[in-house]
């Protein structure tokens, strides 16, 4: 029994396990794939169509070639921006809450209410910006432009909503950011699978409009009022991880969404006219490009300003410091919402609330704020006279303009300004002081310096009781120390006058009148080595004093000094005497180099006077030099200091008046110090240009000024160009009030600007005194800028020949067949080297021998495969890939060119990149923006390039969209969102005609784009945009109107209306006519002679000449006669000018509520339809009945000529008709007998009769007819059946057989191949 | 729109041409007051009128307002309109001193520019057109202005003080420009110049250039000065002989110098030995200062790197000369951009005086005239 329950084993006829094994089979057998066949039998394969090979081949190309992108140098900052995610959707369908829970996720903080941008930190290298777009056209169009990444939810229980598609039409004119869609309310749905078909509806329609295989999220129910923490955390994730293309309105323009704003108008400026422009201060991280101070921006729904000022302040949300871990820790999980009152300040409509238990931000931010803060203090607190106040703005300005961020600038500020300010004059006057005597005496001194001095003596007064007084507190040190320094300088200074006689001094006074220079500094070093009271100096801060202060501490070596004097002073008299040993050894270098000048520089001064003022001139030129180079290292010195600008401006101003005061010192370098005179008023921004005139004039005094100029060019030109970095600020504010500009604003004689200002304009560069160029020295000078000179090593030719020849020594002269041999390396060196090969000689020592051996070595190798590389390597190279190598270059390049330089002087090169986060003030901003603020509503600020900011006319390609209900009008009013801007204006639509002429069009065609011309703000072109009738309120209807392209800017356009002039013969010649009523004059007729007209029936022809006897007629000719009844007509072309309107959309301005409903002008249309007035139609347009005529045609006459020759077929056959037949033809009547009569009743009666028999008999035929045929159909039937059941069971019985067979046959065939 | 705090304002008619083609470029309006205002001839002097003239046939929509006197003039840009032209310019100053603002602006076009300029081509105070036809073309061309149509073709040769010069200059429009990075100038492989006559004896060319060829030989061997004498209606209307010189270096920088003789009834006769060797002695100062630049075109150079893409351009040049430096200003002024300037000294003995490196960032200009299709 268990035997027979036993299962054969039965081997599978299919399935998958079968199909592996026959292939493996016929594998074994070498039989089988097609791959093998390929192998097998190549030639079967081989090309059969060179056509068809070439046509793949160029489909493959370009297939390859289209997935190509046009290579853009890669200009992302390496600290990029927060990325700006823009969360968009309909009302009510989850906006806040998926805000809400991503911040929750990302930095485990809850934010209640959430208005304006929300920074966070979401990973190591990536921030967001979240920031929620309500359904108001205006905030759509205007962070469409900003955003980088698009959340877009759409409410899946009730499908997309019009909301959605108008955003995606706006990202689509706009530069197309990455968009996310987000399905939301998908709880729901009850039916499971009523479920799934709506997602994938919604997602295929969501793939239509973004594009194939867009990210679509499923956001599928909420709990305790949250979405799902796991469906928010992937979602976060995708988000951190995007990858972004930069879009080319964004990476071309700077910008910036405002996260805070601040209003520093003038309290009493407000006080007594509340409606009056303020002042703003906005913050933000800067986009997209770099920012450049004193630029145009403009602000969606406010309008176009100038940037006031900009400043960078530290990140307020900054990415974690470089860290190798993997995820952030708490404290690195910033949230920044200043609108939102996260981090900063809470805007409530009438007051401000500065959250003090805020986050860590917000520390930083109360720093940043004081300044202005201490502004607005400073103005408030002023109850004093216009000038004083006048005066008083003026110092809060300088106080404004300081860089903030340091400590040092804050506790300065606590100081009272107008000592401040004086502080900084003090610089100056105490300089003077030295030479007080000798300037009463002299006349040169100006008015203001004097002034100066005076102030200067008081100051004195007032150091002196300071010096009393100074070990009162610790608070007061700083301008205590200040004013000490002004009471030692005077009394240094009147120690100096004494000292005169000396040489030292004679040597020392103009260097001391530059700044500190070398001579002092070696003098100071010398004191300094003598073990003194070194430690004394405390105000390193103004290193050019140090000299003075070393002195007098000699002097007074009172204990307060002493006291004063802290570590840090200590330190920072280290670095001072390291400074000064590389001062000395820059002096060292410098002046055999400037002696070797001085006798080849093309512009030096005369022998004479350089042989006698020689040794002062050196003491003194390399005094200026070093005095230059110095300020420049004071500055970096002062930059780690923390005292930046108001350093580098004392120690200009400082420099300045001292040598006004030297050129009375001294009668040798009298002349010199002129120039020298001349020469810093170059550096204060002079406009020097050596005109030709005044170079005539006085040559040896030219040459001596080029001589300086070329020597102290080396430190100083960027001083020399661009002034000193405060000084610019100070002119850039002072140049609103001072209508001369920057250039020229200098204090200095007048005449000598003037004479300036009005020079020869001419761009040559002449040279002052021509060098001996027959002087050996002279030539060799620029030997080596010849190919006849010497060469650098790496590109001589004798010794890349010979290092060549090592390499490549051998060769075979192919034709002849002599074989050269290169020399070995060792004869190379032999002969090549042989002076190095003696030094390796008399080194002896096998050794380095050998390494050199290896070396060269290597260096054969290396340079083997640079060719072999070369050679091979090139193949590869498109010109695609050449150009994306060239770009990465120059990407480099641009990161790499100023990274080493601090901010602050990389802000003034390339303006401020992108991820800073800066503070911008705005002047002149409408009132609504502050008293209607709401953070709600995105306020960007977007950067104008050149010229962006003026109007001009516009061309455009345009488009009505598809879905818009409407055509468009011409001149009805259109609102365009186009760069940053929303305005409304009035095109003038328009085609261009095969011949270039623009033919003004009253409406839109239907399908086909045609040309747009408006007056408005110019935009570069190719720049997208989008037009919409009216921004306010809500339609059930799509609201863009049209999209399209800039395509052409310029200051004049002309679009034409075709105008025909008609006029009527009133003589008529031949082919010529009189024609009148076309033109009102001769002059108008002489205008359009030669013009082609045509008449209404289609005769062409010309004007002429005009006539004398009715005005304005004139002689035509035409092709042929024209009748009396012809209207003739010329078609001309009139201009039409396009409305020069253009008004910004104020939306922002619009009180809060009401920021959606701003409605500019309005159609006629729209105007009418208020107003009830009606159309007042032209009768003759209006539609009449038609009333047709019946036409009636006269008959056809042949002639009788004709007829006879026509043939019979085609004659007329105009039959007569019979007349009457005569009476002789009139066939009589038959009247029958009452016989007959009876006969004829009788014949009808009985045929009647049979009629009726016939009739009958018919019908019965007919019915048994039918009977028959009834059982006829049941008979065959009944056939059919039989049939039927007949063949089927021959059937049966054949497939069986069949089936039989079969079997058989396949069994013998299995057993026939396991048999092979 | 933003309006009146946008317009700048100067002072004084120098620098005139620097300031009318920056404002039209950066489209900002300028007002310039107190011309010659102090002086017995005040307001503009014709050259100047001239100058706006061409300005003005040059673009489109431009508003110049000058008061009664000349001496206040008002200037809102237009657009830059380009196509066919021709200008008369006034014989007081060389077509040079038109070319130069031309050269700048020409680029910029809705039309390629093809104007016809009459008047001075070779005069003692601006650069002539054949230096800026061999220098200025070859630094245009670094910038991406290429093509057959960028050409100066001097027609017929004018002296002052009556001119009749005529030139034909052409160039093509681009959109926007490449970034250069030129920091090494090259050696100096050959030396190339025009010795031109007119309306003297043709000896007068070949005199100079024996003279020339004598100083320059010490350097150089390589040296071709071709001679122009100019006849019959190409002569122009007065006499007048001069030469300017090129050097050419291996990487392609040219450094040129030129004289001119004096006008005729100005000043003393002028041997033309002489003047052949003092122009070789310019031309070896030239090349003393050295640099990638001319120091005629240093301003071309300067503001077509201003003008590139936002990407980092680097130029070596000579020392500053005071045009330069006050179209730094400018620059600055219009543009709000900073060089930066670094001075290099060379570290061999024998290559010439010191170095200007000047990097700036460009502003990203782009061509607003050209139209799309």
């Amino acid at each position: 029994m268990e035997e027979k329950e036993k299962k054969k084993h039965r081997a599978k006829q299919s399935g998958p396990k079968a199909e592996k094994k026959r292939k493996r089979y016929l594998n074994d057998l070498g039989i089988g794939e097609e791959e093998n066949a390929r192998k097998r039998n190549p030639k079967a394969f081989t090309v059969q169509s060179a056509v068809r090979m070439a046509r793949t081949f160029h489909r493959t190309q370009d297939l390859k070639t289209k997935k190509h992108h046009i290579p853009v140098v890669d200009r992302t900052p390496l600290e990029p921006p927060p990325v700006v995610v823009v969360v968009v959707g309909p009302p009510k369908v989850g906006k806040s809450t998926v805000i809400k829970c991503l911040i929750k996720n990302f930095t485990r903080q809850k934010l209640v209410e959430i208005r304006g941008p929300v920074t966070i930190v979401s990973g190591k290298k990536r921030r967001l910006t979240i920031i929620e777009c309500g359904c108001d056209i205006n905030t759509m169009i205007d962070l469409a432009k900003v955003a980088d990444l698009v959340l877009m939810l759409i409410d899946a229980s009730f499908g997309f909503e019009m909301e959605t598609f108008e955003f995606l039409n706006i990202c689509q004119v706009h530069g197309f950011p990455k968009i996310m869609g987000v399905l939301t309310h998908l709880d729901t749905f009850k039916n499971n699978k009523q479920l799934k078909k709506t997602k994938k509806k919604l997602k295929h329609r969501f793939w239509t409009e973004v594009y194939p295989g867009a990210k679509l999220f499923y956001l599928s129910g909420m709990v305790h009022g949250e979405y799902q923490k796991q469906e928010i955390h992937n979602l976060g994730r995708f988000i951190s991880v995007m990858k972004f293309r930069p879009l080319t309105w964004q990476t071309s323009h700077p910008y910036i969404l405002a996260d805070r704003m601040e209003e520093l108008t003038n309290p009493e400026d407000v006080r007594i006219n509340p409606k009056c422009d303020r002042k703003i201060s906005l913050y933000g991280y800067l986009r997209g490009a770099h920012l450049k101070n004193k630029s145009q921006i403009h602000m969606p729904g406010v309008g176009d300003f100038t940037v006031s000022d900009v400043s960078f302040l530290p990140d307020p949300c900054a990415l974690p410091e470089q860290q190798k871990k993997r995820s952030l820790n708490e404290k690195e999980k910033l949230v920044y919402a200043p609108l939102s009152g996260v981090g900063g300040i809470v805007y409530d409509k009438d007051a401000v609330y500065i959250d003090l238990g805020g986050s860590h931000a917000h520390e930083k931010e109360e720093e940043e704020v004081r300044p202005n803060h201490e502004l607005v203090q400073s103005l408030i607190s002023t109850h004093s006279a216009i000038d004083v106040k006048m005066a008083s703005s003026k110092v809060s300005l300088f106080v404004d303009s300081t860089p903030l961020g340091s400590e040092d600038v804050g506790q300065e500020f606590v100081m009272p300004k107008e000592e401040r300010q004086v502080d900084l004059k003090t610089g100056r006057v105490r300089r003077k002081a030295v030479f007080e005597d000798d300037e009463k005496e002299n006349d040169d001194v100006a008015s203001d310096e004097e002034d100066d001095q005076e102030e200067g003596d008081e100051e004195e007064a007032v150091s002196e009781d300071g010096s009393d007084g100074d070990d009162e507190n610790d608070a007061e040190e700083e301008s205590e120390r200040v004013l000490l320094q002004e009471g030692m300088a005077v009394r240094r200074a009147k120690r100096l006058k004494t000292e005169m006689a000396q040489e030292e001094a004679v040597n020392e006074l103009p260097a001391f009148a530059d700044s500190d220079d070398d001579l002092e500094m070696s003098s100071q070093e010398e004191e300094e080595t003598a073990p003194e009271d070194s430690e004394m100096e405390e105000d390193e801060e103004e290193e050019e004093e140090e000299g003075d202060i070393q002195r007098t501490c000699e002097d007074e070596s009172s204990g307060s000094e002493s006291e004063v004097a802290n570590k840090r002073a200590d330190s920072k008299q280290y670095d001072m005497d390291s400074e000064c040993t590389e001062m000395k050894s820059q002096i060292s270098e410098h002046s055999p180099k400037r002696k070797a000048v001085l006798t080849t520089d093309s512009g030096n001064c005369t022998a004479e006077e350089a042989s006698e003022s020689e040794d002062e001139n050196s003491s003194l030129e390399d005094g200026d030099d070093e005095g230059g180079s110095h300020e420049e290292l004071e500055a970096e010195e002062s930059n780690r200091n923390g005292f930046q600008h108001s350093q580098a401006k004392k120690a200009n101003s400082v420099g300045q008046t001292k040598v006004k005061t030297v050129d009375t010192e001294d009668d040798d370098v009298e002349n010199l110090l002129r120039e020298e005179e001349e020469y810093e008023e170059k550096i204060d921004l002079s406009a020097d240009t050596a005109g030709a005139l005044k170079w005539k004039e006085d040559l040896t005094q030219k040459a001596a000024e080029a001589f300086l100029r070329q020597q102290r060019s080396t430190p100083n030109l960027r001083k020399l160009v661009y002034g000193t970095a405060v000084e610019d600020e100070d002119h850039e504010s002072e140049d609103a009030d001072d209508e001369l500009g920057g250039l020229f604003r200098v204090s200095r004689p007048d005449k000598a600007s003037k004479q300036k200002a009005n020079a020869l304009d001419c761009s040559k560069f002449l040279v002052e005194k021509l060098q001996d160029w027959d002087l050996e020295e002279v030539m060799s000078s620029i030997r080596d800028c010849f190919v006849t000179g010497k060469w650098e090593d790496d590109k001589d030719a004798a010794k890349l020949l010979e290092e060549d020849e090592e390499l490549y020594g051998d060769f075979e002269d192919l034709e002849t067949g002599v074989v050269h041999k290169g020399k070995a390396a060792a004869g190379g060196e032999q002969s090549g080297s042989e002076e190095e090969e003696d030094e390796d000689e008399k080194m002896s020592k096998p050794e380095p021998e050998e390494e050199e051996k290896k070396k060269e070595r290597m260096d054969k190798k290396r340079k083997l495969k640079e060719m072999f590389d070369a050679e091979y390597d090139e193949g590869d190279a498109t010109y695609f890939d050449d150009l994306k190598e060239e770009m990465h270059k120059q990407a480099q390049l641009n990161r790499a060119e100023f990274e080493d330089q601090d901010d602050e002087t990389r802000v003034q090169y390339e303006g401020f990149r992108p991820g800073m986060y800066v503070r911008i003030e705005i002047e002149n901003v409408p009132c609504e923006f502050v008293l209607n603020f709401d953070p709600h509503y995105p306020i960007i600020l977007g950067g104008l390039g050149n010229s962006e900011g003026n109007v001009g006319y516009v061309q455009l390609r345009l488009k009505k969209h598809r879905w818009y209900k409407k055509i468009l009008k011409t001149r009805d009013p259109l609102i365009l969102s186009l760069g940053w801007r929303r305005f409304q204006t009035i095109p003038m639509f328009y085609m261009e005609d095969h011949n270039g002429r623009h033919r003004l069009l009253k409406y839109t065609p239907q399908h086909m784009h045609c040309g747009a011309a408006f007056w408005g703000p110019i935009t570069p072109q190719g720049t997208g945009f989008l037009a919409v009738q009216s921004v306010s309120g809500t339609t059930p209807d799509f609201r863009i109107a049209a999209t399209g392209v800039v395509l052409d800017l310029d200051k004049s356009i002309t679009i034409v209306k075709k105008l025909k002039l008609t006029g009527f013969p009133f003589k008529i010649f031949k082919n010529t006519c009189f024609i009148k009523g076309m033109f009102n004059s001769q002059l108008e007729v002489a205008k359009f002679e030669g013009a082609a007209i045509r008449s209404v029936s289609g005769i062409r022809g010309q004007i002429k000449k005009a006539l004398r006897a009715p005005v304005g007629a004139f002689r035509a000719t035409f092709e042929d006669k024209l009748l009396m009844s012809d209207i003739v007509f010329v078609r001309t072309w009139y201009p039409v000018s396009i409305p020069m309107f253009y008004n910004p959309v104020t939306s922002l301005l619009k009180p809060a509520g009401e920021k959606d409903s701003w409605s500019g002008m309005k159609t006629t249309g729209q105007l009418r339809y208020e107003r009830g007035i009606k159309l007042k139609q032209n009768k003759d347009s209006l539609y009449k009945p038609i009333v047709r005529e019946k036409r009636h045609f006269n008959k056809l006459h042949i002639p009788k000529a004709l007829q006879k020759a026509l043939p019979f077929k085609n004659k007329p056959k105009n039959l007569e008709k019979k007349g009457k037949t005569p009476k002789d033809q009139w066939r009589p009547a038959v009247i029958r007998e009452p016989h007959e009569k009876k006969i004829s009743a009788l014949l009808s009666a009985l045929s009647t009769v049979n009629n009726y028999k016939i009739k009958k008999a018919k019908a019965k035929h007919r019915e048994q007819l039918k009977e028959y045929l009834k059982v006829k159909q049941k008979e065959e039937e009944q056939k059919f059946k039989r049939q039927k059941e007949a063949k089927k069971k021959v059937y049966r019985i054949l497939g069986q057989r069949e089936k039989k067979r079969q079997k058989s046959s396949l069994k013998g065939s299995s057993k026939g191949g396991k048999s092979t | 729109m933003a309006g009146e705090a946008h317009c700048l304002s100067y002072t004084g008619c120098n620098f005139l041409r620097q300031r009318l083609v920056l404002a039209t470029l950066s489209g900002r309006p300028l007002k310039i007051r107190k011309i010659r205002a102090k002086e017995e001839d005040p307001g503009l002097r014709d050259f100047e009128a001239s100058f706006i003239r061409l300005i003005d046939k040059v673009t489109n929509g431009s508003r110049i307002e000058i008061n009664q006197t000349g001496t206040t003039l008002y200037y809102q840009p237009g657009l830059l309109y380009g196509g066919s032209l021709e200008h008369d310019c006034s014989p007081s100053r060389g077509i040079g001193y038109y070319l130069e603002s031309l050269l700048c602006l020409a680029p910029f076009m809705k039309h390629p520019l093809k104007i016809v300029l009459r008047g001075v081509t070779n005069d003692q105070v601006d650069p002539s057109v054949d230096v800026l036809k061999a220098t200025a073309l070859p630094l245009l061309k670094k910038f991406g202005i290429d093509g057959e149509s960028l050409e100066i073709k001097i027609n017929r040769r004018g002296m002052p003080p009556k001119g009749g010069g005529e030139i034909l200059f052409t160039c093509p429009v681009r959109k926007v420009l490449q970034p250069v990075q030129f920091t090494d100038p090259g050696k100096i492989k050959r030396i190339r110049g025009t010795a031109y006559s007119v309306r003297v004896s043709p000896q007068m060319a070949n005199r100079m250039v024996e003279s020339a060829r004598g100083i320059l030989n010490k350097f150089l061997p390589d040296i071709y000065i071709y001679t122009d004498h100019m006849k019959g209606v190409s002569s122009g209307k007065s006499p007048g002989f001069g030469m300017c010189l090129t050097a050419e270096t291996i990487n392609g920088t040219i450094l040129s110098a030129e004289l001119a003789s004096n006008p005729q009834g100005q000043g003393a006769a002028v041997l033309p030995e002489e003047l052949g060797q003092n122009c070789a002695k310019l031309l070896l100062e030239e090349i003393y200062r050295g640099g990638c630049v001319d120091s005629t075109n240093q301003s071309l150079a300067l503001l077509l790197m201003t003008l590139g893409q936002r990407d980092v351009s680097k130029v070596l040049l000579g020392p500053l000369s005071p045009y330069t430096i006050e179209f730094l200003r400018h620059l600055r002024s219009f543009f709000q951009i900073m060089f930066k300037i670094e001075t290099k000294t060379a570290e061999e003995e024998h290559t010439g005086g010191e170095k200007v490196l000047m990097t700036c960032v460009g502003i990203g200009f782009c061509n607003l005239s050209k139209t799309i299709r």
